[in-house]
C-alpha cells in the first residue's frame, strides 16, 4: 500500500524538522519513503512543504495527490486543498480565516484559489476550503492547537511562543495515530531527535496530545526489516561519493541547491581518527570564478579536486572550464540544476542546463557530462566522476537536478558500498627535471605530472608538449587533435551500457526517450500503461559526453513513436540525440514549471500521446 | 640545468585564485603571483581583496604601469582621474585606486612598493615579501614606454625616493596605528613617491594555521600528499557517515 503525506507551513516554522521526524518514524516502522522538499527563496514566512510518499516496497516517483495533508495554519490549506484525497488535519481556529489574509501567498495564486472556490459555490475561508475537501470524501480532522498547547504550557516552563512551535509535532503524531503506527515509535523518535531536554519534554507532550486526537484509519503497523536502511538526499550522496572517490579539495561559493554538499563535506572533513588523519580542505571562495580556478590550481598539484555549484554559478565558471579543458586538468564540477534563466526559479528543479553543460566555455575541448537518474545513483556517479576526470585528464560535469538534490529516499545501506569501485588515477609520470606535460602518446592522454615535481609550464594559449606557447600551424593541429582524441578514447573505454539504459519489452512499439531524474516516474508510468496495452519502453540516457551514439541509435530503432520526456521547454536531450544520431523524436512531454514530474500527469500525458498522437504536451502539476 | 620552477599562465584576472588553490593544496610550494595592474586590481580585484582576508602565504607582485599595454594602452585602475596617456581618446574619467591602501585594508600583512629602475632595491623588497609568512603585496612602479607618456622613467626618477618607514608591527595594540600611518604615507604621490616596506605584521595567523585549526594534520598532511588509494582501493571510508543516516 502506498500513502502520500504532506506537511506544510511558513518557512522557518519547523516544517523540515517535522517532516524529517515523520520520515524517520515511517522508515523505522519498515516503510520506504520518497520525500520531496519544496521551499521558496526566502528566509522566513513563505510557504514551504514536504511531501512524503511511502510504501512497503520501492518508491521511485512523486505523485500530485496527497492522502493526508497535515497543516497547522491556514495558508497550507489554500495551497493544497485541491490535491487531498483522504484526510486533512487543520487548525480549528483558522476556519474563519479568509484567503485574503494568506499574506505570503502570491496574490495571483490567492485569486486563482478564491475563484476556484467561488466558482464551485464555496466561500473563501479556510473552513470553506475544508468543506470543499469533505464534500469530496476527505475526512476533516480539526485540532484546537492553541487550547491543546496552552494545557501543555501549564506543565512545562517555557514561554508560549516556544510552545506554539510544536504545533507541527502535534500534526505529525496525529498522522501516525491515523496510520496505525505505534505511539512508542513516535515517542522514541522524538527522544532521539531532540537533544535539548526541555524541547524533548515539550515535543513528547505535544506528541502525546496529537496521538490522542485520532484513531487509526489505516492499518500500517509496520513491516519487519532484516537489513539496515538509510535515509539520505542527493546533496549528501554526492558529497559521500566524492569523498569515497578520493576528494581532497573542494571550493565553492554559496548557492541553492548546491551549498549543502560543500557544508556537509566541511562538517565531516577529517578522514579517520587521531591527529595524523588526512583532511579534505573545503574553501568558501569570494565567487564562483574563484571556486573553479582554485579547484584547478589544486588539481595541478595532484590533489583530487572539485567544486559544486548551480546554474548562475556555472555560468561564471565557463571561462575556467575552458582553461581546464585546454590544460587537460582533471576537475569535477558538480552542477545542481535548477530553473532558469537568470535566477529563474532558484529553489525549484529543472533540466534546462543540459545543452549548456555540453557547450559551456569558449572553444572546443573534450569534456565528460553525466546526469544521475535517481538519488541512489548520485553516490556511485559522484565517485565515478572523480575517476573519469583523472583518467581522461579533462573536466567532468556531473548534473544533479534539484529534484534529486533535495529528495530524501530510503536506501538499503549495503547498496552504498560499491565494493568493486577502484580508484583509477590514470597515467601518471614520476619523472623529475624538465617535464613534457603534454607529450603525445597516441591516445590523447599524456603522462600527468604535478606542480613541484619538476619544471612544468601551463598556459591557456595554444602550447607545445612542454607547455610553452606556440602558434605555428602543425603544432596547433597536433595539439588540438591530441586533446580531442581523449574523447574518442573515453568513448571506446566507457561501456555504452553504463551510459544509456533501456527498460521494458524490446517489442513495445513506442519509445520514451528521457534522461536524468525522470527515470523513476517513467518506470512507474510504464508499469501502469503496459497493463493497459499502451505499450512503451524507455531509453534513458545517463552520459551525454562521450555520447553513446551507436547504442542510442540501436535502442531507438523500430520505434513507432519516439516520445521525448524532459523537464525543459525545448527537449534538449532529444535535440542532442538528433544531432548525434539523426534520429528525431515524434512527440514531446515537457514540464518547466519547476516541479518534478508527478506520476498521474505523466500517465495521462503518455495516454494522450500514444492514443491521440498529441505532438506536444506541457505539464503544469 | 634548470631552475626548479614551474609556471602557470592563468586566466586574465584569476591568477590569485589559481595560486591560492595551488598553495592550499600543496603548502610545501613557494607561490609567487605576477600580475599587472589591470589584471590584479581591475578584473581580478575581488580575488586581490580576498587573498588579503585569508592572509594566505603567497606573494602578489603587481606590475603597475597605469595602462593596459597588450590591448593598446587603455586606462588601468591605477591611472589617475583626468590623466590622458597617449592612446586615450579622452582623459580618464575614473579615479585611480590606491593599491597600497587597498592592500592594507584588505588584510595583507606585508605591503611594499618598489621601483623597477631601482633593480637592487626591488630585488630586496621582493626577497623580503617572499620570505614573509602571510599574504605579501608589492606594488612595482614601472613605466610603460609604449603607451604611458605621463608616468615615464624621467617622471618617476624625479619623484621616487626610499622612505624610511616604521611599519613593523611588534605587538597587537600597535597594529591599527601602523596601518593608519601606512595608509597616510600611501597618499604621498604627486611631488614625492615613497618606495619601501609600508607595513609588516607577522602576528596575524596565516591561512595555513587557520586551516590547521580545523584539520590538525595540516599542513604536514595536505591534499597533494594525501594517499587516496591502496591498490586501487579507496583509503577513505564513508561507511560510518552512511551508518549515521541509518533509520532502521
Amino acid at each position: 500500500m502506498q500513502v502520500t503525506w504532506t506537511i506544510g507551513g511558513p518557512q522557518g516554522m519547523g516544517v523540515d524538522t517535522s517532516a524529517t521526524l515523520f520520515g524517520n518514524i515511517v522508515c523505522s516502522a519498515g516503510f520506504r519513503i520518497y520525500g520531496e522538499r519544496e521551499y521558496h527563496s526566502n528566509i522566513k514566512g513563505r510557504h514551504s512543504f514536504f511531501k512524503i510518499v511511502f510504501s512497503e516496497g520501492n518508491v521511485r516517483s512523486m505523485v500530485r495527490a496527497t492522502d493526508i495533508l497535515a497543516t497547522f495554519e491556514p495558508q497550507t490549506i489554500f495551497e493544497h486543498f485541491t490535491e487531498v484525497r483522504k484526510f486533512v488535519i487543520y487548525d480549528k481556529a483558522a476556519e474563519s480565516t479568509d484567503i485574503e489574509k494568506a499574506n505570503f501567498m502570491e496574490p495571483e495564486l490567492r485569486k486563482e484559489a478564491a475563484t476556484f472556490l467561488t466558482a464551485r459555490g464555496y466561500g473563501t475561508t479556510a473552513g470553506e476550503a475544508v468543506r470543499y475537501m469533505t464534500d469530496r470524501g476527505v475526512k476533516a480532522v480539526p485540532v484546537s492547537y492553541r487550547q491543546l498547547l496552552t494545557e501543555i504550557s501549564r506543565n512545562i516552563k517555557l514561554p508560549y511562543t516556544v510552545i506554539d512551535r510544536s504545533r507541527n509535532t502535534v500534526a505529525v503524531s496525529a498522522s501516525c495515530a491515523l496510520l496505525g503506527i505505534s505511539k512508542d515509535s513516535v515517542l522514541n523518535m522524538i527522544r532521539s531527535t531532540f537533544r535539548n531536554e526541555s524541547f524533548a519534554q515539550l515535543n513528547l507532550h505535544a506528541a502525546e496530545a496529537g496521538y490522542s486526537i485520532l484513531k487509526k484509519e489505516f492499518d500500517l503497523p509496520g513491516v519487519s526489516v532484516s537489513s539496515h536502511r538509510v535515509l539520505v538526499d542527493g546533496n549528501t550522496l554526492s558529497a559521500l561519493g566524492k569523498m569515497y572517490g578520493g576528494l581532497r579539495f573542494q571550493s565553492y561559493y554559496p548557492i541553492t541547491p548546491a551549498s549543502d554538499e560543500s557544508t556537509y563535506i566541511e562538517a565531516n572533513q577529517i578522514l579517520g581518527e587521531g591527529p595524523d588523519a588526512d583532511g579534505i580542505i573545503v574553501i568558501q571562495t569570494e565567487d564562483e570564478i574563484s571556486a573553479i580556478n582554485m579547484a584547478i590550481g589544486s588539481a595541478l598539484t595532484g590533489a583530487r579536486s572539485a567544486t559544486a555549484t548551480s546554474g548562475p554559478g556555472f555560468s561564471l565558471m565557463s571561462e575556467g572550464l575552458s582553461w581546464a579543458g585546454m590544460n587537460e586538468v582533471p576537475l569535477v564540477v558538480t552542477n545542481y540544476v535548477r530553473g532558469g534563466p537568470s535566477t529563474g526559479l532558484p529553489t525549484r528543479s529543472g533540466q534546462e542546463d543540459l545543452q549548456f553543460a555540453l557547450h559551456a566555455g569558449h572553444g572546443e575541448f573534450p569534456r565528460i557530462v553525466l546526469a544521475s537518474c535517481d538519488v541512489e545513483e548520485v553516490f556511485g556517479d559522484a565517485a565515478w566522476a572523480m575517476n573519469l576526470a583523472e583518467k581522461y585528464q579533462t573536466p567532468v560535469v556531473h548534473l544533479i537536478e534539484k529534484a534529486l538534490a533535495n529528495a530524501f529516499v530510503t536506501i538499503d545501506e549495503e547498496r552504498l558500498s560499491i565494493p568493486d569501485y577502484r580508484i583509477e588515477r590514470g597515467r601518471i609520470s614520476r619523472e623529475t627535471g624538465i617535464l613534457h606535460r603534454f607529450a603525445n602518446e597516441g591516445d590523447g592522454i599524456s603522462p600527468r605530472v604535478f606542480l613541484g615535481q619538476g619544471s612544468i609550464f601551463y598556459t591557456g594559449d595554444e602550447h607545445n608538449d612542454r607547455g610553452h606557447m606556440r602558434e605555428y600551424s602543425s603544432n596547433r593541429i597536433a595539439m588540438y587533435e591530441k586533446r580531442m582524441k581523449k574523447l574518442d578514447t573515453a568513448d571506446r573505454e566507457i561501456p555504452a551500457e553504463r551510459r544509456v539504459q533501456s527498460y521494458g519489452s524490446a517489442d513495445a512499439g513506442n519509445i520514451i526517450l528521457s534522461w536524468g531524474s525522470t527515470r523513476g516516474v517513467l518506470l512507474d508510468a510504464l508499469d501502469i500503461l503496459n497493463k493497459e496495452k499502451t505499450e512503451c519502453r524507455l531509453v534513458q540516457i545517463k552520459m551525454f559526453s562521450p555520447f553513446p551514439a551507436e547504442q542510442v541509435s540501436r535502442l531507438l530503432e523500430g520505434g513507432k513513436m519516439i516520445i521525448a520526456v524532459e523537464n525543459n521547454y525545448s527537449a534538449q536531450g532529444a535535440a542532442y540525440v538528433r544531432e548525434r544520431t539523426g534520429i528525431s523524436t515524434s512527440n514531446e512531454i515537457l514540464k518547466f514549471n519547476g516541479m518534478p514530474m508527478f506520476l498521474e500527469e505523466v500517465v495521462d500525458a503518455l495516454r494522450l500521446v500514444v492514443e491521440k498522437n498529441e505532438r506536444r504536451v506541457i505539464l503544469n502539476g | 640545468m634548470s631552475l626548479p620552477v614551474s609556471g602557470v599562465h592563468t586566466l586574465h584576472g584569476r591568477a590569485i585564485a589559481f595560486a591560492s588553490g595551488i598553495k592550499i593544496a600543496n603548502p610545501e610550494l613557494t607561490v609567487i603571483v605576477n600580475v599587472g595592474d589591470g589584471d590584479g586590481l581591475g578584473i581580478g580585484v575581488g580575488h586581490f581583496v580576498s587573498a588579503g582576508r585569508r592572509n594566505l602565504d603567497i606573494t602578489v607582485l603587481v606590475h603597475n604601469n597605469g595602462v593596459y599595454g597588450l590591448t593598446k594602452g587603455q586606462a588601468s585602475p591605477t591611472l589617475k582621474l583626468g590623466e590622458r596617456t597617449k592612446s586615450l581618446p579622452k582623459p580618464n574619467i575614473n579615479s585611480g585606486i590606491n593599491p597600497i591602501a587597498l592592500a592594507l585594508t584588505s588584510g595583507y600583512t606585508f605591503v611594499a612598493r618598489a621601483y623597477s629602475f631601482d633593480t637592487k632595491g626591488e630585488a630586496e623588497i621582493i626577497r623580503a615579501a617572499v620570505k614573509h609568512r602571510g599574504s605579501s603585496f608589492v606594488d612595482i612602479l614601472q613605466p610603460c614606454p609604449t603607451y604611458n607618456d605621463i608616468n615615464t622613467k624621467e617622471w618617476f626618477d624625479k619623484r621616487v625616493y626610499k622612505a624610511d618607514m616604521d611599519g613593523e608591527v611588534k605587538d597587537e595594540p600597535d597594529q591599527q596605528e601602523k596601518i593608519i600611518a601606512a595608509i597616510r604615507k600611501s597618499y604621498e604621490w604627486d611631488e614625492k613617491i615613497p618606495v619601501g616596506v609600508f607595513y609588516r605584521n607577522e602576528l596575524v595567523p596565516p591561512f595555513q594555521e587557520r586551516i590547521r585549526g580545523n584539520v590538525p594534520s595540516y599542513p604536514g598532511r595536505h591534499p597533494a600528499n594525501s594517499v587516496i588509494e591502496k591498490d586501487g582501493i579507496p583509503t577513505t571510508s564513508v561507511s560510518k557517515l552512511i551508518a549515521a543516516k541509518r533509520v532502521i
